[in-house]
């Protein structure tokens, strides 16, 4: 017990919800024999105006610092507590939520006494883990510098001028000097969107007379490191000889444009007669508007991308326009699948027959052919083939990211898959991070889109960056209370944890390469902790939500449970909200399961588990989303690698591997979760107790310590896959081959560990018979096991009349 | 300190407390649906309604929105308050005929059947807008909305189409007083894979 914490516990009767059915005086009694509660009491409400004025109110007299609220749903109701304590000087992390009600009273028909039995064992859980937390300072994020536009997108104009008005510096980085350059280029990445010119001028020319842009014109961008507020960006010289040029920045915009690309030589594109949008632009710029039968074939279906026929139907629109209205003696067709809705509105359609521009549908169950100034089709009316002649035929283009974008993506750190666009999913755990992008993103090469979007979602990533950089400067941005932190000192720079990582917060503290720290970006970090628990030297942790608070939690739980009664740990997502759901439903089920709450079941360290059984648990069950649900990502797979790594455990030590099992609830489906608890239940209850002998607390402390073992955290962390990848690292061929070798391993590590714990548990000399007569092993692993350990020096081996004696190192 | 009088019994309060919240802390019972103490009240269901004298007059006001005043009585179950909340409960048997827990709450007040014309038998929801409320306030969303207006006013997403800025917390299927969004959520969180990055 920590006795600088002063933990205070209240209980809400919660409208006889909770006090029809628990006796409150009894919990109350049962709570306040555990020594590290410094305060109770039985409150009507927690969460009214009178009650959190009665709870701050007692914080503030009692000198409590930590609370437990015995009431009702954390997901729901722990925000606003806390926010309320938060003016009392607390900090997130500093309460927490028993779900007394949706957990206990109204889901049992138990005594009020056997209630409040089951609540303080659950109050108690909680204690602990409150009273193992360590609170960190809060940490302030501060930009140091402007922010820059990269990446050389048009959308770079349209970000720069929403920095302008609102008097943020920036610098953009592009490719030329003279912006009536990147107009007279533009049509290669936004081909027909010559209309907008005049309005794109006076956007850049605002930009170039602003005093709050700086424009730079670099080489390529070759690196980026660091973390929000504070970046450095390099590039190289774009004289290829000087040293590469950095600039230190606090945000980044990418602006990016996707590349154009022409259709193949099966559409009969030739580069003179047969064209795309972007040579067409070039003939107008170049040769005017060319007279004859012109043909637009929106081929976007044909060549397999019907998503993007819309734009291509735009673009052909706007330069058949442009044409019909520059020539008279110009025939426009243009030609599209009759799936395709005509992308016109009421007044273009009139436009459109004004100028006589002919919309020509074709059934796109023929597809139609280029022939020498013909193009074939079917009629989709009367199904009679027909010729189109043409002089000119123009095709959609193909859209893609195209190289450079490619290698500036990676760059910047930015997943990008070959023949996909730059479209940013990111996991929408907390609030602030729905609708904002890691890296903010603007441009074509996140998805093709008009001039007009590429602007927008310029103006649009601006205005998010502005947001944070305007909070900086009023002095409230601070970085989120839970995220992953690096213990420098405990770091060796292995990497694992950012290949594990998927919001991607942990990055390099400099460089690539080993040996070099990690750190985290706390404004990214979502909080899911699937990286800090599978970190092979607990360098990485989760903060104010460590995996020491959650072994406190199960430790303090697994000592008071009965021989019948299980434990599990269920997610924010999946388990626990169909737990809080059963008890809203007022659905009954089997009391002997405790059920605790944690954030991603992805966060539960090996230890963790390990923990549960060494502290007298008979069974853990963990509750998390349904397969594929996961959200944080891959949590919920990592954690299948890390039970499955726990039943292997328990069967070498002679346990029953049933006693962990991963469970998947869909939190709309509370009955699901009832029947994965009562069945385990069951399960749990015909295996009978583990027995509480000598013998097998050794083997579990065995357990325990195993999975604390750096190596086998270390193979089971670059493991960590979902069931069924198909790729296996190194000679590794398939799933059971990787199995056998894993279990080798863990074999091998056991007994090491079992070993250490016997020979430092009792300092003498001990005969190979005896050891082997204690963990009841094979012959050979353990004298492998041992003849390492003296290798490693952890052990010592005399011979004493011939036979071989091991004793501890001092 | 306010002082004034629930049914009878002297209460204390600050004057920011509602009606409700006073006579909740001296744990006095007042039915409420849309009320949820997570976010602000909205005053939708009027389920909690109670009476409250003053001088001469008396009045019938919801409790979840009336802030308390010195020397008021109020009552929370007169034979005034009853009857009201009799016309309610009537109303919402009609409005959400199938909820369990609408059902429940009427046959404690004595209701089977009610009066008015049933517009769908298989109704669930009440549109009390807490699930809107509960995700705008406590998830900091705004996943769902109420669509559409008068009798063809329902809960749902923009352009009735899974919602992007859904995160499939459950916190409105968890809130919703009468169990209707369990049936309505996965038309808001879309299929499966939709929230997966």
């Amino acid at each position: 017990m920590n006795h600088q914490n002063n933990i205070g516990v209240f209980m809400c009767k919660c409208d006889r919800r909770i006090e029809s059915t628990v006796d409150l005086a009894a919990l109350e009694r049962l709570v306040l024999e555990d020594t590290a509660v410094a305060y109770t009491e039985i409150i009507p409400f927690a969460c009214t105006a009178p009650g959190l004025a009665r709870l701050k109110e007692t914080v503030r007299e009692k000198g409590i610092n930590r609370i437990v609220v015995a009431g009702c749903e954390a997901r729901i109701l722990l925000g606003k507590i806390e926010k309320e304590m938060i003016k009392e000087g607390f900090f997130e992390g500093q309460v927490d939520m028993v779900n007394l009600r949706d957990h206990v009273a109204t889901v049992h028909t138990l005594s009020p006494e056997e209630m409040a039995q089951k609540g303080a064992k659950l109050i108690r859980a909680a204690v602990a883990g409150l009273d193992t937390l360590e609170l960190t300072p809060q940490e302030k994020i501060s930009f140091n510098g402007p922010v820059m536009i990269l990446g050389g997108g048009i959308a770079t104009y349209a970000a720069a001028q929403e920095l302008l008005r609102r008097e943020i510096d920036c610098i953009i980085a592009v490719q030329t000097d003279e912006y009536e350059d990147e107009i007279r280029m533009l049509h290669e990445h936004y081909p027909g969107e010559r209309h907008y010119y005049e309005r794109l001028r006076k956007i850049m020319e605002e930009v170039s007379d602003s005093p709050f842009v700086r424009r730079i014109t670099v080489g390529e961008l070759s690196g980026l490191k660091g973390r929000t507020g504070q970046y450095t960006v390099t590039f190289s010289n774009e004289d290829n000889d000087g040293p590469p040029r950095t600039y230190d920045v606090g945000a980044i915009i990418a602006c990016l444009d996707g590349q154009m690309l022409n259709q193949g030589s099966n559409f009969g594109h030739d580069g003179k007669t047969v064209i795309c949008h972007t040579e067409t632009e070039e003939m107008i710029w170049v040769h005017g508007v060319p007279s004859g039968k012109i043909v637009f074939w929106i081929n976007d279906y044909e060549s397999g991308t019907p998503e993007f026929a819309y734009l291509s139907a735009r673009c052909s629109w706007s330069m058949a326009r442009y044409m019909a209205e520059k020539r008279r003696d110009v025939d426009i067709t243009m030609f599209y699948n009759q799936q395709m809705a005509v992308p016109l509105s009421a007044e273009e359609r009139r436009v459109s027959r004004q100028l006589k521009i002919r919309w020509l549908p074709f059934d796109g169950a023929l597809r139609p052919t280029v022939q020498a100034g013909f193009l074939t089709y079917c009629d989709p009316q009367d199904h009679l083939e027909y010729e189109l002649p043409w002089d000119k035929l123009v095709l959609s283009p193909k859209r893609s990211l195209g190289v450079e974008v490619t290698r500036v993506a990676r760059v910047l750190g930015l997943e990008c898959e070959e023949g996909k666009f730059l479209e940013v999913k990111q996991e929408k755990v907390r609030p602030e991070q729905v609708g904002r992008e890691p890296m903010y993103l603007a441009g074509s090469a996140r998805y093709p889109c008009d001039l007009h979007e590429a602007l927008r979602q310029g103006r649009r990533a601006a205005t998010q960056t502005a947001e944070i950089v305007e909070k900086d400067k009023r002095g409230e941005l601070f970085a989120p209370r839970m995220v992953c932190v690096v213990d420098p000192s405990l770091c060796i720079g292995c990497g694992l944890c950012k290949e594990i990582c998927h919001c991607g917060g942990i990055t390099p503290v400099e460089g690539l390469g080993g040996g070099i720290p990690r750190t985290v970006d706390p404004m990214v970090c979502t909080g899911g902790g699937t990286c800090a628990a599978a970190c092979p030297y607990h360098a990485l942790i989760l903060q104010n939500n460590t995996s020491l608070q959650r072994e406190a939690r199960v430790a303090a739980l697994a000592k008071q449970l009965s021989e019948s009664e299980v434990m599990g740990f269920g997610c924010n997502w999946g388990g626990l909200a169909a737990a809080d759901n059963a008890g809203v439903k007022g659905l009954k089920y089997d009391p002997r399961l405790y059920l605790l709450r944690v954030g991603c079941i992805g966060q539960l360290d090996p230890a963790v588990m390990a923990r549960a059984f060494l502290e007298g648990a008979n069974g853990l069950i963990l509750i998390g989303c349904p397969p594929e649900d996961c959200h944080h990502s891959f949590g919920l797979d990592h954690t299948w690698s890390r039970v499955t790594m726990i039943k292997k455990l328990l069967g070498f030590s002679g346990f029953d591997r049933r006693r962990i099992a991963l469970a998947h609830v869909d939190l709309n489906h509370p009955e699901q979760y009832i029947a994965s608890v009562e069945s385990f239940i069951q399960q749990i209850n015909a295996l009978g107790p583990i027995e509480k002998t000598e013998s097998n607390r050794e083997k579990l402390a065995g357990i325990y310590a195993t999975v604390n073992n750096a190596r086998v955290r270390w193979v089971v962390g670059a493991t960590l896959r979902r069931p069924w990848e198909e790729t296996y690292p190194g000679d590794q061929r398939n799933a059971l081959a990787f199995d056998k070798d894993f279990q080798g391993i863990l074999k091998e590590e056991l007994t090491k560990s079992r070993l250490k714990n016997i020979l430092s548990a009792d300092k003498r000399y001990f005969e190979l018979k005896e050891l082997m007569d204690t963990l009841k092993g094979e012959k050979d692993t353990m004298i492998h096991s041992l003849q390492e350990m003296v290798n490693e020096g952890m052990i010592s081996r005399v011979h004493r009349n011939g036979v071989a004696h091991y004793i501890m190192r001092a | 300190m306010l002082k004034f009088k629930i049914n009878d019994q002297e209460v204390e309060a600050l004057p920011e407390w509602t009606v409700l919240e006073a006579a909740r802390e001296k744990g006095i019972h007042i039915p409420t649906l849309c009320y949820h103490e997570a976010v602000g009240p909205s005053g939708a269901c009027r389920l909690c309604v109670v009476e409250v004298v003053e001088g001469n007059w008396s009045k019938v006001v919801i409790s979840c929105m009336y802030p308390v005043k010195e020397g008021i009585t109020v009552f929370t179950d007169s034979a005034r308050v009853k009857n009201v909340r009799r016309w309610i409960l009537e109303m919402l048997l009609a409005e959400c005929p199938a909820s369990k827990e609408i059902q429940t709450l009427a046959a404690e007040y004595g209701i089977k059947n009610s009066r008015f014309s049933i517009k769908n038998p298989e109704e669930q929801c009440m549109l009390c807008g807490l699930c809107v409320r509960v995700c705008r306030e406590v998830v900091g969303v705004s996943a769902i909305t109420t669509v559409g207006r008068g009798v063809h006013k329902v809960i749902g997403t923009p352009f009735r189409k899974p919602s992007e800025a859904c995160v499939a917390c459950g916190s409105c299927v968890t809130v919703c007083p009468t169990g209707a969004m369990q049936t309505r959520l996965d038309a808001v969180r879309g299929p499966v894979d939709a929230h997966k990055s």
